[in-house]
């Protein structure tokens, strides 16, 4: 369809396009409500079907550019979406935050953007050869921290995540050693500790372990040490200084049945739902939770529990295994790419995606705590859908042009 | 080791193990835990039900009930649970005379709500509970339930009504936590003080267990108790109230207000005719909503702060305080004698006494309320300066009273006749005019009744209001919603004092025009006046005045469309609400103080 190289990723993309069927599906269903015999159908389902047709055929268009146009507007890209950040700051707020621009009917959130222009942007200026390590990171953190900076204030926790562990990944695609990995992610591993001195013991000398296993110097263990316990040991004093509703609403972000009536609400709704849909299901349109509405918003970001419900186990894992599938495939393709920027940007884009698809699933069997973050390729949104598919675009087009620049 | 280590692989790694842990998850969530969910899910079990917080009531100065809480039985629908929807149509058409196309709407409005349940009809009386309750079963879709609503028991204008929220004000207040089936305060007190008398509505989360048997799915915090709403306590005396609506002669349009002196306090309050705020209760009918909306007498109109009217020779008190103020007349000041009019430029402007009055003082000018004398007075005013001098004893200004909507009036300076009538239009004329009380000049009667009050009280001019205090769960008084109660009225003590002695002749001197509102025991102050409206109909009779023991005590003001003079049909009507006053609450005070 696209092209006859060889090089053509075909399994990436059937694999995709079947996402995407099982998206536009699932969106029908979510969307549809029984009352008595008669079905009432919002029109989601023939919306996101247009926004598919639409992705497609920018990913045609994606395959036959130029990659020297592409490298070009990368720059220009990162620095549009950092605007786009701060625009919508001052925009009016949907839902209690300033996530989404509205022209008529199509919301979208700029926030989509960033993170696929930021991991190109990082991939680009990284990837330069000879950097030092130190450097490297340094680069990384800088150009990550705009629009995470821009994202907090919006407010969307959950996005800043899913750009640090984006950053992350590169970092080890980068060949940063892991024990550096360690050393950035040890104070949040320290904060969490910190409740609990046996815990906390037991992390600090595994850290020290490693730290002498992988040779590093005296001066920088006892830094490393010294920071850890020292942020350990502030962190019990801080929160003891928080407001009780602030106390509040971190504990309920970490355990949301504390509040059965807000976000615990659709967590056990969700879990209701997915259970209830034992191993085979209720059938496609049937889920009698999905057409009770105990869950709102059950098109986007509990999708997910949709599929639960009416395909049961058996569907719920044929999903996962193809996002499997999906994934391990964008892991064989790190591998195959020896442009170190591309080999960068597309350990980037896998390990968003990833972390995307864990936390929304995980959410939605209540495994990890409520965060807006949709489910990629499933969920109705064409901001999301589009952004996503690009990504994956951007790595089908790596792969499609290897070999001409060895 | 080391080289399986590289980065793809522990990509992979990682995936691994992220999916295994999602797989093995849903597994216990769908196949170990699978029949414990589907049992649950089977029995429908959890839902987020809203236990609305009572509505505050309000009562009056003595605590006497004045609007109350009853119970009321409500019609619901389910969509969900409809069976068929042309027999369940059919049903509520006769029963409760909906048309079918509305429940065909409803229904399809609330499609993806279709469990919530939608009101559907009010206060079901009791026949038709009886009747509707038998075929109950054979409409799953519908259930009754017991809420409550509101009862007025004093027909008046200030409580306003309570109805149900519309979609303007749902989108307004939804933030708040009213849900689609809330009321709202439409008019009046109940919408001034929504936001005291609502309160928040609880959540709980109930389960709906065919056996009865707690499936303990939730920790804890299952129930989200309401906060009732606060109760209103007004300044108004009911018994006083009731008999200020009860000596206001049949046929005739006006208002009453009647004002504690020394808190602003509104004591009563009454707009005539009226009309009964329960017939808003229930689902009004076409023919009732007609009659009340398209009465010519405008019922519902509120003529104490909504009605705006000229308000005649009353306002000459204000005219004499400027005159003095401004030192064109002092109190022996005999100026032109009045021969029952005055010709300034080629127009003739009359005084009500065409026989005319000879040279007055200014207190007897007020007593024999002689037009000519104020005539004369208002060429030597200027007209903005006499504007900003009104707006500062807040007459042709909002009150600032604790209802909503207040009108405002009208009083005209130079700039106004320039943009209404031309540039070159004189205002000598208008100006003659206004300084009795007419032309252009509107107010409503409260605005006069808290003007004189403020005479009463030596110039010190309170916002007159109905809240006396909000109680409950906590206590908040009026004072404390509210600064700057009290301003002082731009007139000296000595100029005070002269306005007193002719509103004190107006009543008890002999040729006083409102001998009428003479009460006997105690003082009473005031002043007649005659408005003229309209060419050929009668004028509209005010009197105003207060009712003086030891101190002042309150200000009464009476006012009638097209009710004749002031001191034949107001000034009666005055004196009996004070003679009223004085009997049963003023006495009752010395009483309670003796026994002390």
């Amino acid at each position: 369809m696209f092209t006859k190289s060889k090089n053509f990723d075909w399994t990436l993309f059937v694999l995709l396009l079947i996402l995407l069927m099982m998206g536009v599906f699932a969106i029908y269903s979510a969307s549809t409500t029984k009352i008595g015999d008669t079905y009432n159908v919002k029109n989601f389902w023939w919306k996101q079907a247009i926004f598919v047709i639409f992705v497609l055929l920018t990913l045609y268009f994606l395959f036959r550019i130029p990659f020297a146009v592409i490298d070009l507007l990368i720059v220009p890209a990162y620095i549009f979406s950092l605007l786009t950040l701060v625009v919508v700051l001052f925009l009016p707020t949907i839902n209690g935050s300033h996530r989404w621009f509205q022209f008529g009917f199509l919301h979208f959130q700029p926030s989509e953007m960033a993170k696929l222009c930021t991991i190109l942007m990082v991939a680009k200026i990284i990837s330069k050869p000879y950097m030092g390590e130190l450097s490297i990171m340094l680069r990384g953190f800088l150009v990550t921290l705009l629009p995470v900076a821009l994202i907090i204030i919006e407010p969307d926790f959950g996005t800043t995540v899913v750009f640090c562990i984006s950053l992350l990944a590169m970092f080890a695609a980068a060949d940063i050693p892991f024990i550096y990995i360690l050393l950035i992610v040890s104070p949040i591993l320290s904060i969490i500790t910190s409740f609990y001195l046996l815990y906390f013991i037991i992390f600090i000398l595994l850290l020290i372990y490693l730290l002498i296993k992988y040779r590093l110097s005296w001066v920088g263990i006892s830094i490393a040490v010294v920071i850890n316990v020292f942020i350990s040991l502030i962190t019990p004093f801080i929160w003891q200084g928080l407001k009780t509703y602030q106390q509040n609403r971190i504990l309920t972000f970490l355990d949301p049945t504390l509040d059965p009536l807000g976000a615990g609400y659709q967590i056990i709704q969700a879990k209701i739902a997915i259970g209830s849909g034992s191993i085979l299901g209720k059938g496609f349109l049937l889920g009698t939770q999905k057409n009770m509405n105990f869950l709102p918003e059950h098109h986007t970001d509990f999708i997910f529990s949709v599929i639960g419900e009416e395909f049961g186990f058996v569907g719920s894992s044929i999903l996962l295994l193809v996002f499997f599938m999906f994934l391990w495939r964008l892991s064989l393709a790190v591998g195959k790419l020896n442009v170190r920027e591309r080999k960068i940007a597309t350990a980037g884009i896998m390990a968003y995606l990833s972390f995307q698809i864990f936390i929304n699933i995980g959410m939605n069997i209540g495994v990890v705590p409520t965060t807006g973050i949709p489910l990629p390729f499933i969920s109705y949104g064409g901001s999301n859908l589009l952004i996503n598919s690009l990504a994956v675009g951007m790595v089908m087009k790596y792969l499609l042009e290897r070999g001409f620049m060895k | 080791m080391k080289t399986n280590l590289n980065p793809p692989n522990v990509f992979k790694i990682i995936l691994a193990v992220l999916f295994l842990f999602l797989i093995s998850s849903l597994f216990e969530l769908q196949i170990i835990k699978g029949n414990y969910y589907h049992q649950i899910a089977e029995r429908n079990f959890v839902r987020l039900n809203r236990i609305p917080a009572t509505r505050g009531e309000i009562y009056d100065r003595n605590y006497k009930p004045v609007v109350i809480n009853i119970p009321s039985l409500n019609l619901y629908l389910t969509p969900a649970k409809i069976k068929n929807v042309k027999s369940l149509m059919q049903f509520l058409q006769f029963n409760y005379g909906i048309d079918p196309a509305e429940v065909d709407s409803l229904v399809y409005n609330n499609r993806f709500r279709s469990y919530q349940d939608i009101l559907i009809a009010e206060n079901t009386d009791y026949d038709t509970m009886m009747r509707v309750s038998e075929d109950l079963n054979y409409y799953p879709s519908l259930n009754f339930k017991v809420e409550t609503t509101r009862q007025y028991l004093i027909p008046n204008h200030f409580t306003g009504y309570v109805g149900r929220i519309n979609a303007d004000e749902y989108s307004r207040v939804k933030e708040e936590g009213y849900s689609i089936n809330s009321s709202i305060g439409k008019t009046g007190l109940e919408k001034y003080y929504e936001v005291l008398l609502h309160g928040k509505d609880g959540n709980e989360i109930i389960q709906v267990d065919a056996t009865g048997k707690s499936l303990n799915l939730f920790k804890n915090n299952l129930v989200q108790q309401p906060e009732n709403g606060l109760s209103l306590v007004l300044t108004m005396d009911s018994d006083l109230q009731k008999y200020a609506s009860s000596v206001f002669p049949g046929g005739v349009n006006g208002a009453i207000a009647v004002i504690d002196v020394k808190t602003g306090g509104i004591l009563a309050y009454s707009s005539k005719p009226d009309f009964d705020q329960n017939m808003m209760m229930t689902k009004i009918n076409k023919d009732d909503w007609n009659r009340i909306s398209n009465d010519p007498n405008k019922p519902m109109l509120d003529r104490v702060i909504h009605g705006v009217y000229p308000p005649g020779s009353v306002f000459k008190a204000l005219t004499a305080s400027i005159g003095l103020e401004r030192g064109v007349i002092t109190q022996y000041s005999l100026d032109r004698p009045c021969t029952g009019g005055l010709m300034i430029g080629n127009r003739f402007f009359r005084c009500w006494s065409r026989a005319g009055h000879g040279s007055l003082s200014v207190e007897d000018a007020l007593r024999v309320s002689c037009d000519v004398f104020f005539y004369d007075l208002s060429l030597k005013l200027n007209l903005d300066d006499f504007q900003k001098f009104v707006f500062a004893n807040h007459l042709a200004q909002r009150t600032g009273i604790d209802l909503p909507n207040e009108r405002q009036g009208l009083f005209p300076n130079t700039a106004w006749y320039k943009k209404h009538y031309g540039k070159y239009t004189g205002i000598i004329g208008p100006k003659v005019n206004l300084s009795i009380g007419q032309g252009e000049i509107q107010v409503s009667p409260l605005q006069i009744c808290a003007y004189y009050a403020a005479l009463a009280n030596n110039g010190k001019w309170i916002r007159p209001h109905l809240l006396d205090r909000a109680i409950g769960n906590k206590t908040i008084l009026y004072r404390d919603l509210n600064q700057k109660l009290v301003t002082q009225l731009p007139v000296s003590a000595n100029t005070l004092r002269i306005i007193h002695e002719g509103l004190y002749k107006v009543v008890n001197a002999p040729g006083g025009t409102g001998g009428a509102a003479r009460v006997e025991g105690a003082d009473v102050y005031g002043k007649t006046g005659s408005a003229e409206n309209h060419v050929g109909s009668p004028t509209h009779a005010w009197f105003v005045g207060y009712y003086v023991t030891d101190t002042p005590q309150i200000a009464v003001c009476v006012f009638m469309e097209n009710a004749g003079h002031g001191g034949s049909s107001a000034a009666p009507i005055a004196g009996q609400i004070m003679r009223y006053y004085h009997d049963h609450i003023e006495n009752n005070k010395t009483k309670m103080v003796a026994e002390k």
